[in-house]
């Protein structure tokens, strides 16, 4: 729906309101050993209608958009706040804003490919594998595109239209060693549309190159010792260190849910040397993975600075969290389709990079660990983290040596930041971030590689 | 539009397109959900949608298109996408639709919520909450009536209605006292009923009486290799994964370490698995299979013996092994015969394994995390709450490992699953 069109509904609010249109348009083709077993586009749009009234929220939502229907969804999230202010009366609260117009469009810059063409583009990557390394067990070629449009109106004038595109190809190969299967995956790609991202498959023919290598690597690698290690997170790891273990500590809700972060504002929780921010769009000159410029509250987005120099500086909020601890929002309220409703969430979480070499950072290790890829991670409200973690090497004498087999390391957070010894003069961004809560949504995260003591499980 | 209207021009639209075989799956999802953040109840969500998956085969190549809008421009329009997407395809042979079947309809649950009683059993639990647990902080519990319509029908002539409605209370929380905060803990319950205290039900008291201890935890300066019991809570988790290695694309791909295993022993004899979709002892269920079959109750694994993978229609053309009576999901897993108080009392050194944060376990059942709201066992009693402890170890050997298996159960509503003792595990704090 155009931006104007929906303006005109603002007439029927009566308490705050958000007015939310939506589509999320997405593919997925996946190749399994060369079979196309998944060929599947989605298209989930609709209106939604947020109130809130008396410390209450009413939400309703409705997948056809029409005047009707949007009337319908307004006066039905009224109602259900009216409903549970008649139950219980809450002191009144005045939410803080950020208002503006913000429409960010994505162009196409060059030629869309047919399903036809994007099928051969898989099927050529494809090819290359199973010819380039045919003692592999299987493989899987998956394409994924996710495109978020939406159209916001607020009741103190905020009003948006964003489109946020996404395009990932993964790779995922498996290799049999005495009988055991031994796998690794790697994904390409990011913000924008697949012609933006891919232009011919050969370019990624290096990068399956080295994920073949470290596959090999790895189908004769060994259990890493358990226990607590001097370890290099490489930039995956450090995303989702960022990501998880600190970002969602500080998450306004989850603080008032009982995180231990509360009892940490503005003091020490990290070494000096480590700055934190969730950027909102754009960071250090560049385009983010997942550039948000208004939220799902209306409101202006700006970097968030988690932790400055060490220090806690802030937590992450909506409207109705900022207004509880009397600050300024920073727009993470975000909803994942049509039919959500916004939540805190992060966008580009990431450390800022140091003055080391990851070379130097690897030589100062005398027995550790070097782990370079994740697979999936989680965080708790004491800070504990755990992050799967399926390729590294081990280190000895500061040299890398034998790959290592699947694992899981875990940590405090504001203990093991304070461990952090080196950071890397370099950033990389993962592309592919999706985080869970009661919503999943795409993010983004990255950073330097960082040296820690970091504890590892295992036999 | 009415849903059998949206289905027949659907079904007209394909035929007229010359669409070889098709299916279409039509879902119409109504949802009233409350939710508590931080100990206060904030918000009420009404929430419509749809979904209409429109798969065409042509040729023995497959695409599908799914959309939410439901007028007749749309649905044709996404008929003709759908068609053009099997045609950009690749052909395989393994690709299939369900046979005939004869037509039936089906409906369970409660099809019309009562918001007013849902709002008084929250609103209750919230109340008991604070009073009997008053260092528990409620981050977060969404309590919501879904009732889902949804017609399967082929070009076999497949044609399936399933009305369902149902309750669900998922509960997220932590204990806090001071600034000595627990781990989060979480659980869940689907019902039919909204009668009775919700915090009477499922595992809510004994996980918020844990939770309330846990703000004083230990580390455990150990390495050893000892027993875990695992809650039922935690067993949810583990039964995902080790089901997980039984689906299509493992199988097909080979990399199943369950699949030469078929009538094979991969558990102890004590320990049997059922995926149950029907079973009157659960309260939600399905009739249907993705793939448009009408789902059976399913043995999994029957006194330690793999009796079914969870292959779909394409899986088994695939791999040509059987197709499953059901597509998973419901797992109930026997009682044994111990009382639980008589497990903890037989165990020397272990683990009270209430919740598993893990990474992804490899493709060859290896596993490893870190045992969240757990609880040190030593000379056949519980000492105390333990913190940043690591369990590893080995799924398939886990299952021939187990010793013990209580005869209590918790019924979750979608599962129903006893504490069970495995040994030879890792632990390492």
């Amino acid at each position: 729906m155009h931006l104007q069109e929906l303006k005109s509904y603002a007439e029927k609010f009566r308490e705050y309101t958000e007015l939310r249109v939506q589509e999320n348009r997405a593919l997925r083709l996946t190749l399994i050993n060369g079979n196309v077993v998944g060929n599947v586009r989605t298209s989930q749009s609709g209106v939604a209608a947020r109130v809130f009234k008396q410390g209450k929220w009413g939400f309703a939502c409705h997948p056809d958009v029409n005047n009707s229907t949007i009337g319908q969804v307004i006066d039905r999230a009224t109602a259900n706040a009216d409903f549970l202010g008649s139950k219980e009366n809450l002191p009144t609260v005045t939410l803080p804003g950020r208002p503006g117009e913000i429409i960010r469009d994505h162009v196409y810059a060059n030629p869309r490919l047919t399903q036809k063409e994007l099928i051969e583009f898989l099927r050529e990557v494809d090819d290359h594998i199973i010819g380039k390394y045919p003692d592999l067990k299987s493989r899987n070629v998956t394409l994924s595109t996710l495109e978020m449009e939406k159209t916001l109106l607020t009741t103190d004038g905020s009003a948006a239209f964003t489109l946020v595109p996404r395009a990932l190809v993964s790779t995922v190969m498996s290799l049999e060693k005495d009988g055991k299967p031994v796998e690794l995956y790697e994904v390409y790609g990011g913000f924008g549309f697949f012609e933006d991202n891919f232009r011919q498959p050969d370019e990624l023919y290096a990068k399956l190159e080295e994920q073949y290598r470290h596959l090999k690597n790895k189908s004769t690698g060994i259990y890493p010792e358990a226990g607590e290690h001097d370890c290099i997170l490489g930039p995956d790891l450090a995303g989702i260190l960022s990501h998880e273990a600190i970002g969602h500590t500080v998450e306004a809700d989850i603080v008032l849910g009982g995180s231990i972060a509360a009892d940490h504002l503005n003091q020490l929780v990290a070494t000096p040397a480590l700055t934190m921010i969730d950027f909102a769009h754009t960071a250090l000159g560049r385009t983010c993975p997942v550039p948000v410029y208004m939220d799902d509250e209306g409101i202006i987005a700006e970097d968030a600075v988690l932790i400055k120099e060490g220090i806690l500086k802030t937590f992450m909020n909506n409207r109705e969290t900022a207004a509880h601890y009397g600050v300024r929002p920073t727009g993470n309220a975000r909803a994942y389709a049509f039919s959500d409703e916004p939540l805190i969430r992060m966008r580009n979480t990431a450390i800022l990079p140091g003055d080391d070499k990851l070379a130097d950072m690897i030589a100062s290790i005398d027995k550790g660990y070097y782990l370079m890829k994740a697979s999936n991670g989680e965080a708790d409200s004491t800070s504990e983290f755990m992050f799967g973690v399926v390729q590294g090497y081990e280190i000895e004498k500061g040299r890398l040596e034998r790959a290592i087999l699947d694992t899981t390391i875990s940590g405090v957070a504001f203990d093991m930041l304070k461990t952090i010894s080196m950071i890397s003069d370099d950033m990389v961004w993962g592309c592919s971030g999706m985080c869970g809560k009661k919503q999943v949504i795409p993010v983004g995260m990255g950073g330097p590689a960082v040296k820690c003591r970091i504890r590892i499980g295992g036999k | 539009m009415e849903p059998e209207k949206i289905i027949e021009i659907g079904l007209k639209e394909l035929k007229k397109l010359g669409a070889e075989q098709f299916e279409l799956e039509l879902n119409l999802a109504e949802k009233q959900e409350m939710n508590v953040h931080s100990g206060e109840l904030k918000l009420f969500r009404t929430t419509v949608n749809n979904s209409l998956r429109i798969s065409v085969l042509q040729e023995q190549k497959r695409g599908t298109i799914a959309v939410n809008k439901l007028d007749d421009d749309i649905i044709r329009q996404a008929c003709r996408e759908a068609l053009e997407m099997a045609r950009s395809s690749k052909p395989d042979e393994a690709n299939a639709i369900a046979p005939r079947q004869p037509a039936a309809t089906f409906t369970r649950g409660v099809l019309q919520p009562d918001a007013d009683a849902m709002y008084t059993g929250l609103a209750g639990f919230v109340r008991d909450v604070k009073e009997r647990f008053p260092r528990i902080i409620l981050e977060e519990v969404i309590h919501d009536h879904t009732r889902n319509r949804s017609y399967f029908v082929n070009s076999n002539q497949v044609d399936y209605l399933t009305d369902r409605g149902f309750y669900t209370f998922v509960l997220v929380f932590t204990a806090r006292e001071g600034k000595h905060t627990s781990s989060f803990n979480y659980t869940d319950l689907t019902t039919q009923s909204l009668e009775g205290k919700f915090l009477d039900r499922g595992s809510f008291s004994t996980l918020l009486a844990q939770s309330s201890e846990q703000i004083a935890t230990r580390r455990l300066a150990d390495k050893f290799v000892g027993d875990i019991i695992i809650t039922p809570d935690c067993l949810g988790s583990f039964i995902g994964s080790i089901t997980s290695y039984l689906r299509d694309m493992p199988l097909i791909t080979g990399t199943s370490i369950y699949r030469d295993k078929l009538n094979q022993s991969v558990a102890v004899p004590g320990f049997t698995l059922r995926s149950e979709p029907l079973s009157n002892e659960l309260e939600d269920g399905y009739f249907v299979t993705g793939d448009g079959f009408r789902a059976q109750d399913n043995v999994i694994i029957e006194e330690g013996i793999l009796k079914s993978h969870l292959l779909t229609l394409y899986g088994a053309n695939k791999t040509g092994r059987p197709r499953a009576a059901n597509y998973g999901g419901n797992y109930i897993v026997d009682p044994g015969g111990k009382s639980l108080e008589d497990i903890i009392a037989s165990t020397e050194k272990g683990i009270l394994l209430s919740r598993f944060s893990g990474g992804n376990p490899s493709e060859n059942g290896d596993f490893s995390g870190v045992a969240k709201n757990s609880y040190y066992i030593e000379n056949g009693r519980i000492q105390y709450p333990v913190s940043e402890l690591m369990v590893a170890g080995n799924l398939a050997a886990m299952l021939l490992a187990i010793t013990d298996i209580s005869r209590e159960r918790i019924n979750f509503g979608t599962h129903l699953f006893p504490w069970i003792k495995c040994a030879n595990i890792h632990i390492s704090g």
